[in-house]
């Protein structure tokens, strides 16, 4: 149909109909044009069927077509789009529902054990395997647990109150210097004859554990020094024991806990509890034995004391030292600590900010 | 103690050529590693930590023989010209018995001024110590480092008639050499001429007769102490010697009387002095004992078979007397060795100059029953890895606190006073603690200040409680904190602030998936973290602390006993209620289960709390859930709305009314 057969008004629309066609975002604002154009009153389609009744009888049949297909052509383009809305509508409803799996997810909290409580559990897990359980005693003890029953003399200035804490409650109980009495209060409990004229000791055949705990010492704090700090003892006693065990039971600890390259060293030294007495040292983890501030220049850091347990200890205890023989170390957990992580401060293990606490610490 | 490698070399010549490093490396294997190497021009000096049972390696003499014996070399010979002992010219008194039973002297005229040679002030410098300039003082000193027996040299013109060697007065003074003036008790040894106090026995002499450039006439003293007096007397003093160290760990007897003459030869070279007389009294005490070393023990302490001969040799080389006894040997060791008394230390010496290298290592053989780990103790291993896993991170704390802000975590009855220190490091530490929580809080606070933004700790330790008459009790304890904020760091959780009240039921959750029960978590003691100057507004998060023991222990079967679970469907049903703000819950869901006891009622909850103002003033809103399951049937509509009518009556009997 030509254009300007057309009313000008529907002449316009028509002319615009592919523009409002694709100005119709979604299909509420489709269906009012539709209705415009097509919608069975008021609509473009509408005026030209007026418009169709109006005309000469012999111009019906050939304007007739013409309208039709004008209104066709619209039709099929109003449902062209229709379709196309829907399909966008469904994509943005798919969408909707979708979620980004990059989105941050909610991370169940890390927790972690202490860097310190690690290097325990791992010193009872490596003794595990030779038959070591673990005993415990109180942080406040007696003269005669922490000193007396370690034969060190009465005069020892360890005992004296500027090294050790004493508590007030009774007379002479202090914090323990060390896990050792540990050993002692373990030596006594073996030792002792139940009615039968037997002692435990008799009865098992040997004892062998590990103590670990906390300890205190009258020393301020610093970046070396606390006044709370932590050991871990460890004891046999059996028959034939020495310095051989000592010395393998050692090399099999120090190698599961730093590695099958660690280079150790055992050599002689002196402790009241034992003889003879050793300690081992490692190579400077620091500068691997060139020499450094870690090390002083020596290239070794000293890792822990140990020896048989001398005759008295176990005399003390009751225990006949011509039958029975055994061994014993200890190591300083913190000094361990620092070492092996590089450390600078042993404050750091103390003053618990949750970033040190987080990277430092663990799970197992 | 310092020791200068070429005053060494002068004891061993055999060590000529050693590198330090190399010294260093035996040394160590000698027992006395090496803390530190010091090089200035020609002289090196190592710092050598010397056990404290080795009295008699106190000195460059004293590591040179026990190098000598390592090696199998020869020590340079003492240069000593022994003098002639004479008439005393002076009563010396030895009134202390077994503390000093030997004193040797010696008075000389000092010639010239004389001088310390050159040599022996830088060696002296090498042993930190700078030389005074007056060789009575300087050839004393030289002898203590490189000799290792402490001498004294008093100027004899100012001493006032006889010399006596007795416990103190209690209350007698004296100024010493340091200026400081001392008051003494009977437990102290002094050296006293007829004026009084001279000198502190084996720590320092007085400085009313101490040498100065203008002594013309010296008298000299080398004696023996008994080494726990000298301990005794530098602990009570806090005075720490050279002389103090030495005669404290026990010095040889034995070389009291060449000690002196080296002094006298050393004043004689060094300033022209002339003796006058030197002489001793008392008599050297005995120190060592014969001890009995049987080849069985050597053999099982050294875990090898000792060759005997060199076990012999060794033992001869370090000074013992040694002879054959059958099955072992009799060894008398030398003056300077009273710490070998028993079969064991001279095992110890066998394999300490064999080297502990030669030991062989084994594992001994498991020839007792292996024990299990104490229930206690994995408890508190398992307890610290859950938490961990929960998100917790576990803290060390010293466990020391302020009596004054410590008045929480009292028990009944618990004496704070039992539990003080006699000798704290300062009062902020003096208190041993009774709760952790002080601690927990303490540390939760630091890190929020320091920009945390969610706090998540525990400790496990040992809290006190002392109560009159009974031991200290420790009791293991858990300490577990939450606060800040937590959630809103992802599009899923929505953030919560912990200090709400509502935020204890965080940390209850915890506790509940520890396995404990609500009645037990009534009892705990629980803190809300308070606000602080300078900080947050409002309180900041929660705490809670409980004995381990009322955590339950994860043990008997390790799978424990079937039980059967229904296989019929559950019926869900929500009660949704009109509740008085005060109704506690506890009492509303136990009466409701009363109500249902008959009923195969499984699971009751609150699973929400709604409060607003639309809703009745004084009214909140609950939404219980309820859930039915049977054992044998399904269950049917009409039996539940019946159950669901006898919950809401039990709700009606506490004043609930149903939601509309």
């Amino acid at each position: 149909m030509e254009l300007s057969l057309l009313p000008p008004d529907v002449a316009d629309a028509h002319r615009d109909f592919p523009a409002a066609l694709a100005a119709c975002s979604d299909l509420d604002a489709l269906m009012r044009l539709k209705g415009a154009f097509v919608g069975r009153e008021a609509s473009h389609a509408s005026r030209l069927m007026e418009l169709l009744k109006a005309a000469p009888k012999e111009a019906k049949r050939e304007l007739g077509a013409a309208i039709n297909a004008l209104k066709n052509q619209w039709e099929e383009a109003l449902k062209a789009r229709q379709a196309e809305l829907e399909q966008a509508r469904q994509r943005l409803a798919a969408l909707a529902n979708a979620w980004d799996p990059e989105l941050p997810p909610p991370v169940p909290p890390q927790g972690a054990l202490h860097p310190l409580t690690r290097l325990m559990d791992r010193m009872v897990d490596v003794f595990r395997p030779l038959g070591y359980h673990v005993e415990e005693g109180p942080e406040a003890e007696t003269e005669s647990h922490n000193f007396d029953g370690l034969n060190i003399p009465q005069d020892h200035p360890a005992r004296g109150s500027a090294d050790t804490f004493y508590l007030k409650g009774e007379e002479g109980l202090l914090l323990r210097t060390h896990t050792s009495p540990v050993q002692v209060r373990v030596l006594r409990r073996i030792g002792q004859r139940g009615p039968d004229g037997v002692s435990e000791l008799e009865r098992a055949g040997g004892i062998r554990f590990l103590a670990p705990g906390r300890v205190y010492r009258k020393d301020e704090i610093d970046p070396t020094h606390s006044p709370m700090f932590h050991q871990v003892e460890g004891m046999i006693v059996g028959k034939g024991i020495g310095m051989h065990h000592l010395k393998g039971t050692l090399a099999y600890a120090m190698k599961a806990l730093f590695g099958p390259g660690a280079e150790v060293r055992f050599r002689p030294s002196y402790f009241p509890f034992v003889e003879p007495g050793a300690e081992m040292d490692v190579r400077c983890p620091l500068c691997g034995g060139s020499g450094c501030r870690v090390c002083k220049g020596s290239g070794w850091v000293e890792l822990l004391g140990a020896g048989l347990l001398h005759p008295n200890i176990l005399t003390m205890a009751g225990i006949d030292p011509e039958v029975w023989s055994g061994f014993a170390f200890g190591m300083g957990v913190e000094r361990t600590a620092m070492m092996v992580s590089q450390t600078p401060d042993l404050r750091l293990f103390f003053e618990n900010d949750q970033r040190f606490l987080r990277t430092m610490g663990g799970l197992d | 103690m310092l020791i200068e490698i070429n005053a060494l070399r002068n004891e061993l010549p055999a060590l000529t050529g050693t590198a330090p490093a190399a010294l260093s490396e035996l040394l160590a294997g000698l027992g006395f590693p090496v803390d530190g190497v010091e090089t200035s021009g020609a002289s090196t000096v190592l710092e050598v930590d010397v056990t404290a049972n080795r009295g008699d390696a106190q000195s460059h003499r004293g590591l040179a023989r026990d190098l000598a014996a390592k090696l199998g070399a020869d020590l340079s010979p003492v240069p000593v010209r022994p003098l002639a002992e004479g008439e005393p010219l002076v009563p010396i008194l030895l009134e202390a018995g077994a503390a000093a039973p030997f004193y040797s002297t010696a008075v000389l005229d000092l010639g010239a001024e004389g001088s310390t040679p050159e040599q022996v002030r830088s060696f002296l410098a090498a042993m930190g110590s700078a030389a005074k300039g007056l060789p009575a003082v300087d050839a004393s000193n030289e002898l203590l480092h490189r000799y290792g027996h402490p001498t004294h040299a008093f100027d004899a013109d100012l001493v006032q008639g006889g010399i006596t060697v007795r416990w103190a007065r209690d209350g007698e003074t004296m100024v010493t050499l340091d200026g400081v003036e001392r008051r003494f008790t009977s437990k102290d040894l002094l050296i006293t001429d007829d004026s009084g106090p001279i000198g502190m026995a084996g720590l320092m002499g007085g400085d009313g007769t101490k040498v100065s450039a203008g002594t013309r006439r010296v008298l000299l003293e080398s004696a023996w102490f008994e080494p726990r007096t000298i301990r005794a007397m530098a602990h009570r003093h806090g005075l720490h010697t050279d002389a103090s160290l030495r005669f404290g760990r026990g010095a040889d007897p034995g070389f009291a009387k060449v000690a002196r003459d080296l002094l006298a030869q050393r004043l004689h070279d060094w300033a022209g002095a002339r003796l006058q007389s030197a002489w001793s009294v008392g008599s050297l005490p005995a120190v060592t004992a014969t001890v009995t070393l049987p080849w069985v023990l050597l053999d099982r302490v050294a875990g090898y078979k000792v060759e005997h001969a060199e076990a012999e040799a060794f033992l001869r080389r370090l000074g013992c007397s040694v002879a054959e006894r059958g099955t072992g040997l009799a060894v008398r060791p030398p003056t300077w060795r009273h710490d070998l008394t028993i079969p064991d230390d001279l095992a110890e010496e066998v394999l300490r100059l064999k080297g502990y290298e030669a030991i062989p290592a084994a594992l001994p053989p498991l020839d007792a029953d292996p024990v299990p780990l104490a229930p206690d103790y994995l408890k508190r291993r398992k307890l610290a890895s859950r938490l961990a896993n929960l998100g917790f991170l576990q803290t060390v704390t010293l466990g020391f606190v302020d009596p004054n802000e410590a008045k929480e975590g009292h028990g009944p009855g618990d004496s704070q006073d039992l539990r003080t220190l006699c000798n704290p490091l300062g009062e902020d530490y003096s208190l041993m603690r009774g709760t952790l929580l002080r601690d927990l809080g303490r540390v939760a606070r630091m890190n929020l200040e320091r920009g945390a933004r969610e706090v998540r700790l525990f400790e496990i330790a040992p809290v006190f409680e002392a109560h009159p008459g009974q031991p200290l009790r420790e009791t293991w304890t858990l300490g577990l904190v939450w606060a800040g904020e937590s959630g809103g760091e992802d599009p899923l959780v929505p953030p919560r602030k912990l200090g709400e009240p509502e935020g204890q039921s965080f940390l209850i959750g915890i506790l509940h998936a520890l396995g404990i029960g609500e009645a037990a978590i009534r009892g705990f003691k629980r803190w809300q973290l308070p606000p602080w100057e300078g900080g947050a507004k409002e309180p900041t998060g929660w705490q809670f602390e409980l004995p381990l023991a009322e955590i339950p222990l994860e043990t008997g079967r390790i799978i424990p006993r079937f039980t059967p679970f229904s296989r019929f469907p559950v019926v869900e049903r929500d009660l949704s209620l009109l509740v008085d703000l005060g109704q506690g819950y506890g009492p509303l869901r136990e009466a409701v289960a009363a109500a249902l006891a008959a009923t195969p009622l499984q699971d009751l909850r609150c699973v929400d709390v709604f409060r607003h103002k639309n809703l009745p003033q004084g009214r909140q809103a609950w939404l219980l859930r309820l859930r039915f399951q049977a054992a044998d049937r399904t269950l049917t509509g009409e039996e539940v709305d019946g159950w669901m009518e006898l919950a809401l009556a039990a709700a009606k009997s506490l004043g609930c009314e149903l939601r509309g």
